[in-house]
């Protein structure tokens, strides 16, 4: 993100335990700032005209004011319970648009928008417990005496070219033994015959 | 369009002849003038929301009841919203302009913080000792005396929304009285929707409080090994055997040890511990081993469901820590049963 090093951030968080117990509306007021005649503030009339109520009976919870001002620009208000205000311009806005916009601040925790490091956030620590480098040790290595030789070498040695010819060598002469051995034992067994 | 684009360039035409600017000259120097005669005024002070045009305070009223969902006789509501400090200086302001004997309509809500008072202190310690049965009593004091503070009380009260209804002279409101004020609003719910309602209520917005925490912050546990070793004597258990699980980093600054305790009779162990040296992962250890005991993991998980009828009497008490052992433990259902008994009685 481009604004990263500016915008704060933080894990989700939620004010007062809310759901834990029961669930509370954060949304504790809303003011409504129109102009009765202005173009700008048609969709805020509408809405009011329209919707308003159904909204106001959704959200009982909720106190909502609606404060006319001529010639200004219509913007809303919402105060939340954490003591955070925030000013929504509405210049503009359909009626349509008015609702979801105030759903959302209805819905939000007015907690100010900040940049999540996680999606996700637990105070408790993991069920199965963190892990550290003692989880799943091997006991034995309670007891060995380090610098140990055998705990030195490296897991996996790639042959050298060297070793590798010297292997050979010793195959070759085994299996030329064995060939050998082979030989004998029919010769004696003609023998017998 | 075109006309119109055209009759614009017109105009401009005609603004530049006359030689007029194109924006205002004063504007930035004036703004900048205002800003420095505000700054020297200093901050402002904080207002009170009851100063704004757009408030009612009945709609308030109203909303707080119905945002926590319950229903309030709104008499009591209001009574518990007045604190004596504003009868006060309202009869003050009207002995001021001349009335010598005020009369208000408002009762102040002292009574009502006495009973709201007693009735978090029994809630409270009835639920604890029903959902922490193997925990002893000096715990569930220490945990009780949390969940009872000012400063815990205070933060509920905020975030329900109370410091703007609150009646009382001091602002910003100070946090014994928004304690106060908590109280005073479980007594009104006491008295206009039941016990049950009430004692729900305290469950919702105060136990939730200890959610997300470990319980052993609260109770500082003195001389932990002495502790662990006590008790197991009451069950006849020989004192626990120490033993260096693991180590890393011996002899440097990031030294780790890792010291489990064990029973002598049946090698068992009973307790795990990590420190920086070897006597606070012994500490640690029995400090696990009593958390095991008492039956308060670090990850534990409380049954936000139970209701009045569900909790302990208030004349039961857990046992003391002076006196615990495994054998004196009464017969109690688990948390895991009383969440059964919860379901089921739902269903």
């Amino acid at each position: 993100m481009s604004s990263s090093r500016f915008t704060p951030k933080g894990f989700p968080s939620v004010p007062l335990q809310n759901g834990i117990g029961r669930y509370i509306c954060q949304l504790k007021r809303v003011t409504l700032r129109f102009c009765k005649s202005s173009g700008s503030s048609r969709g805020v009339r509408d809405f009011i005209e329209t919707e308003l109520i159904s909204f106001a009976q959704d959200h009982p919870g909720t106190v909502v004011y609606l404060k006319p001002r001529r010639h200004k620009s219509p913007s809303f208000v919402a105060e939340y319970l954490n003591g955070e205000r925030e000013v929504i311009s509405c210049h503009n806005f359909s009626s349509h648009e008015m609702i979801k916009w105030l759903n959302l601040y209805a819905t939000r925790s007015g907690i100010p928008l900040k940049r999540y490091l996680k999606m996700w956030h637990t105070e408790c620590p993991s069920i199965q417990g963190v892990w550290s480098p003692f989880t799943n040790m091997d006991p034995a290595l309670n007891i060995t005496q380090f610098p140990s030789k055998k705990l030195s070498n490296p897991v996996w040695e790639e042959k050298s070219a060297t070793e590798e010819l010297l292997e050979k060598v010793k195959q070759q002469k085994i299996s030329s033994d064995d060939e050998n051995d082979d030989d004998n034992t029919h010769s004696n067994r003609a023998a017998q015959v | 369009m075109l006309s119109l684009r055209t009759t614009n360039c017109v105009l401009k035409v005609l603004k530049t002849a006359r030689n007029e600017q194109s924006f205002h000259r004063w504007l930035a120097p004036t703004l900048r003038e205002l800003k420095r005669r505000k700054d020297s005024q200093g901050p402002e002070k904080p207002v009170h929301r009851k100063s704004f045009l757009e408030w009612n305070y009945d709609s308030e009223i109203y909303a707080f009841s119905k945002r926590l969902g319950e229903d309030f006789n709104n008499d009591l509501l209001l009574k518990a919203f007045t604190e004596r400090s504003y009868i006060i200086d309202e009869e003050e302001k009207q002995k001021s302009v001349g009335i010598e004997q005020p009369t208000l309509n408002l009762i102040d809500n002292k009574e009502l913080v006495a009973k709201g008072s007693e009735f978090i202190d029994d809630i409270v310690k009835r639920y604890l000792r029903t959902v922490l049965p193997r925990l002893p009593e000096e715990g569930i004091i220490e945990l009780h005396k949390y969940l009872t503070s000012v400063e815990t009380l205070s933060h509920v009260s905020y975030h329900i929304g109370t410091p703007e209804l609150i009646l009382c002279a001091d602002f910003p409101v100070e946090k014994l009285t928004m304690a106060n004020v908590l109280k005073s609003i479980i007594a009104a719910l006491i008295e206009s929707s039941g016990e049950n309602r009430a004692a729900i209520f305290v469950r919702d917005f105060i136990l939730t409080q200890i959610a997300d925490k470990d319980l052993l912050q609260f109770w500082d546990l003195q001389h932990p090994i002495k502790l662990l070793s006590d008790i197991l004597a009451r069950d006849n258990i020989q004192s626990p055997e120490p033993r260096l699980v693991g180590c890393s980093g011996k002899n440097t600054i990031l030294a780790c040890f890792r010291v489990g305790l064990y029973t002598p009779h049946n090698k068992q162990i009973i307790g795990l511990g990590v420190g920086e040296t070897v006597d606070i992962a012994h500490e640690m250890a029995a400090i696990d081993g009593l958390r095991q005991l008492f039956g308060t993991p670090e990850n534990i998980l409380f049954p936000y469901n139970l209701e009045l009828e569900q909790l302990c009497a208030s004349t039961d008490k857990n046992l003391s820590v002076n006196e615990w052992s495994q054998k004196n433990l009464p017969v109690q259902p688990t948390n895991f049963e009383l969440h059964q008994v919860k379901m089921t009685s739902s269903c």
